[in-house]
């Protein structure tokens, strides 16, 4: 069965980043966070409370619905998105789209930033914020 | 390429200058920096004016490799009139290297409070005057959800009120609880009306060699994540050195009185850790997550009116605001700790300042008059919080002098003997032998971490000395170590990044470095600061040791001032060859 990236305990995240910057490594063969699929957000003022956005891996997902030119779509594992960059208009409807604000944007290159639920996150995540789980 | 962000708060100016060459140079970091305050920090700068810079650097390293987490700041301090450096954590690296500004450098004075917004290419100055005497806390706050449009993990560096007093021992703190803590830089951003720096962008730099560097990343996450050597850092924290330095007498005790504290249990990394200890956090892209943030219930009103108090502690701040003013009790140091952090002090110097101002009490050099009334004792926490709160106020004269540094008082008020502290800056937490008290008179930035003295004499205890083998081992850490801060390294991944782990680092993104080239840049750095300090007033020659401490049992026993000199004078001879190299470089 395909796999999915889930939060599986927010509350033990250090907020070290390792795993964005997995995410941008890996898919772009770049230094930083900017690029990585997922986002670990803390909030303003409170010491040490993270909240960890990732893909939440819909089967029938508000992003691609919301996307005029298909350039997003309901990738080929059947969850998830899968994005065809020529396609793109860069109108950000999809972003504004996605209820849970976990699709991230690629300000340089101006497109939406899709989770290929590859796992490298959970694999550099120091205390078990992160899991594959079985799509259901 | 590697690039200088200038700012100019007098005109608005914003200058970006390629600074390449001087990585290839000086590695980065404390080494670039230490090479532009050379040109520019002369002997008759006033610290507090216009022409005054503050220079912040990353270095090559960082965003790259784990741990790799630490921002340098330089300066000329107000607190010793020598070179100031700090360094601090937290994300403002990764912010950094997210908005290419490798260096930072600011100078001028605005007329008004303003912070500076650095969102990628947009730099602006914001004015800000209602942030104005908001506590260092209210500031990150406001200014965390201001700017929260932005894209872009942010960093917010800001002073608070301390700084805006121009207190010398004033400290920068950076997001939610990292500090450039040491030397005054508070000061300095208050004395430029400078409130707070805001840095974000989105620049995320290509790898050359990805597979090359994928293999390193793994084998030194592993080791970070996996070994021995970090481990303490995440368990307990630096809290962890509590019990086992009161039991080598090393724990400063009642303004350096003693080294063994009687209720270093109730203060210790285990109780922390088993009381209070609310969660680890970690700075950006360090899987350690060493920063233990410390949680406070508090009865404010009766019968169940509760509010909370989270603050992050450690060994430094323990033993300042702890052992060495007899505070028992860890809730209580972590009520002091937070007073501090809201007014933006130096926890270090703030809490030798609380010493010796009891010590010199105790003895009559200062009276109820000076105190407004307040009866100074070790341990009285609920009257240390009033000192705390007078100082804050600027109630008296006396008040006021307290935040100038426990060298301006001691000139002024007597007690000289015992105001503990080395070229003026207030000493660190461990009174483990000649080594520690060598190490912070001699050190580039007179602190506990410039040659790790502390743990030289902790590997001499029960065994005979060996003064030239001893001084000879913190000159090559001191060395060292201004290759990490060139780097720029969190120290706690010192175990991982050995100097052959380092070069391959180096090499992997693109330095054409080896480890005898490594060592001669560091060791021309090493020159070059010494070279500028002694520009600036400093004298091996004038380095003494607080009386008081030639009269306490350390944990390697008494210590005499000759040996003081002997080991400060062969030190002395180290970097003697290493200017001469500086000289040659420059």
């Amino acid at each position: 069965m395909a796999k999915k990236l889930v939060v599986k305990d927010r509350e033990r995240c250090i907020g070290c980043y390792s795993c964005m910057f997995a995410c941008t490594r890996t898919w772009y063969g770049a230094v930083g966070i900017e690029k990585s699929a997922m986002r670990v957000k803390n909030y303003p003022g409170v010491e040490g409370a993270f909240s960890v956005r990732v893909c939440q891996a819909c089967k029938d997902p508000e992003c691609a619905a919301a996307c005029p030119t298909g350039a997003l779509r309901v990738s080929k594992r059947g969850f998830g998105v899968e994005l065809v960059k020529e396609l793109c208009i860069h109108c950000r409807k999809c972003i504004k789209a996605c209820a849970a604000n976990a699709l991230q944007w690629d300000e340089q290159e101006q497109v939406p930033i899709v989770c290929h639920h590859c796992g490298v996150c959970v694999r550099y995540c120091p205390t078990e914020v992160l899991a594959m789980e079985e799509v259901g | 390429m590697y690039r200088m962000l200038s700012v100019d708060l007098t005109n608005g100016k914003i200058e970006e200058k390629d600074v390449t060459e001087l990585f290839e140079r000086f590695v980065g970091g404390t080494g670039v920096l230490t090479y532009l305050a050379m040109q520019e920090i002369t002997a008759d700068l006033d610290p507090f004016s216009e022409t005054s810079p503050i220079y912040f650097a990353i270095g090559p390293l960082n965003g790259y490799f784990p741990s790799m987490s630490k921002t340098v700041a330089m300066f000329r301090s107000p607190l010793t009139g020598d070179l100031g450096e700090s360094h601090a954590g937290g994300r403002l690296h990764l912010a950094m290297l997210s908005a290419n500004v490798h260096v930072l450098r600011i100078v001028g004075k605005s007329e008004k409070p303003v912070y500076l917004s650095i969102d990628g290419d947009d730099v602006s100055l914001v004015p800000c005057s209602s942030l104005w005497g908001r506590s260092a806390l209210a500031t990150e706050r406001i200014l965390r959800e201001k700017e929260d449009q932005r894209k872009g993990k942010k960093s917010i560096v800001r002073i608070g009120p301390a700084g805006e007093r121009l207190s010398p021992i004033a400290a920068v703190t950076v997001d939610s609880s990292r500090h450039f803590g040491r030397l005054g830089l508070g000061a300095i951003m208050g004395s430029k009306n400078l409130k707070a720096i805001v840095i974000s962008g989105s620049n995320c730099p290509k790898i050359e060699d990805r597979r090359s560097y994928q293999l390193l990343y793994d084998r030194i996450f592993q080791e970070l994540v996996e070994s021995e050597n970090t481990y303490k850092y995440r368990d307990l924290g630096t809290a962890a050195n509590v019990i086992p330095l009161s039991k080598i007498m090393g724990l400063p005790t009642r303004n350096f009185s003693q080294g063994f504290f009687e209720s270093a249990q109730n203060i210790s990394g285990e109780h922390f850790a088993d009381q209070l200890l609310a969660q680890q956090i970690s700075c950006a892209h360090c899987p350690i997550g060493c920063i233990h943030m410390g949680v406070l219930r508090e009865l404010f009103a009766d019968p169940h009116m509760y509010k909370t108090l989270k603050t992050s502690y450690d060994h430094e701040l323990i033993y300042s605001l702890g052992s060495n003013i007899s505070v028992s009790k860890a809730e209580e140091v972590l009520k002091l700790i937070h007073f501090v952090e809201r007014q933006g002090w130096d926890a270090i110097s703030i809490g030798v300042v609380l010493a010796w101002a009891t010590e010199a009490f105790q003895r009559g050099l200062i009276t109820s008059e000076e105190t407004d009334g307040l009866a100074l004792n070790f341990g009285d926490t609920e009257t240390y919080l009033k000192v705390l709160e007078n100082i804050a106020r600027g109630k008296n004269e006396f008040y006021r002098d307290l935040e100038k540094g426990v060298h301006h008082c001691a000139k002024k008020y007597g007690g000289e003997d015992f105001a503990i502290c080395f070229n003026k800056n207030e000493a660190p937490g461990y009174m483990t032998g000649p080594d520690a008290f060598v190490g912070y008179a001699v050190g580039v930035r007179h602190s506990h971490l410039d040659c790790a003295g502390y743990s030289v004499d902790q590997k001499y205890l029960g065994r005979s000395e060996d003064i030239e083998r001893e001084v000879k081992t913190m000159y090559e850490e001191g060395v060292w170590r201004v290759l990490t801060n060139s780097l720029v390294m969190c120290l706690f991944a010192r175990g991982v990044y050995a100097p052959q782990k380092v070069v391959e680092c180096l090499n992997v993104v693109g330095f054409d470095i080896d480890e005898p080239k490594m060592n001669q840049i560091a060791r021309t750095v090493h020159g070059m600061k010494y070279l500028l300090k002694e520009r600036l007033g400093f004298k091996f020659t004038n380095l003494s040791l607080p009386k008081k401490l030639t009269n306490v049992y350390t944990s390697r026993g008494k210590m005499n001032e000759s040996d003081f000199e002997k080991r400060v004078e062969l030190y002395f001879k180290f970097v003697e060859e290493d200017k001469r190299l500086a000289s040659r470089a420059l």
